[in-house]
């Protein structure tokens, strides 16, 4: 496992634990690092779209599923809120927990809350759609607005 | 990438914006999506996906056209754009 690698994956627990981004320090800190060397990681993650940095440069905005940012999209599970990039990481979030919990969003035109319980083998009956207006091949073409 | 409570919402917020709509995709659809997408996320000898696996991704749960094609035509063999 590259150390690029096991960066990555300490961001991800981090996130999982506590719903939280990591900062590099802290990621430092979980691997026994020096921060120096996780920074270097940091820019390869983000060159590899595995994070998306905040307009610090540094601080985590994306994380996918996770988001670093409070978000109207969340997901909550054993006490902790984590907030999810869009609607579809919503249901991301306990795919990749592998563990249930209630969705939070609303409808982008009605306003209406989604309130949405997410048992282990998926979410409860639900009429609502998801829509994204980019198509794939321009997701990252402005991920933020994606 | 967002939630509507009905395609008749979706249909009238793209109206109000002068856009034209994607697919609607319904709930139980993406949940099927998300599982595969994201299960392995935390694994962390997960590989990431070629554009050949995410384009199978999306058709294994119903998801084909060139809505959901990963790679623009302009960039043949390039990266995956879907790789999240």
């Amino acid at each position: 496992m590259t150390f690029a690698t096991r960066v990555r994956t300490a961001i991800l627990e981090v996130f999982a634990e506590t719903g939280i981004a990591p900062s590099p320090a802290g990621v430092a800190e979980r691997l026994g690092s020096e921060v120096e060397p996780v920074l270097e990681a940091w820019d390869r993650l983000r060159e590899g779209r595995a994070i998306v940095s905040g307009e610090d440069g540094v601080s985590i905005r994306m994380a996918n599923p996770f988001s670093g940012i409070p978000t109207e999209h969340t997901f909550e599970s054993a006490g902790v809120r984590y907030y999810a990039n869009c609607a579809w990481d919503a249901l991301g979030i306990p795919a990749a927990l592998g563990r249930g919990g209630t969705v939070g969003s609303r409808c982008a035109h009605s306003g209406e809350p989604l309130r949405l319980e997410v048992a282990d083998d998926g979410p409860e009956p639900c009429g609502w759609v998801f829509h994204s207006l980019v198509p794939a091949a321009h997701w990252w073409d402005d991920i933020g607005f994606t | 990438m967002l939630f509507f409570r009905s395609e008749d919402d979706l249909q009238a917020w793209c109206r109000g914006r002068g856009v034209e709509s994607g697919p609607a995709v319904p709930v139980p659809q993406l949940w099927r999506l998300s599982r595969v997408w994201y299960g392995s996320r935390l694994d962390p000898e997960a590989p990431r996906r070629t554009p050949t696996e995410a384009r199978a991704i999306f058709a294994g749960v119903g998801l084909t056209g060139s809505f959901w094609d990963p790679v623009p035509c302009e960039e043949p063999d390039g990266d995956c754009r879907a790789l999240s």
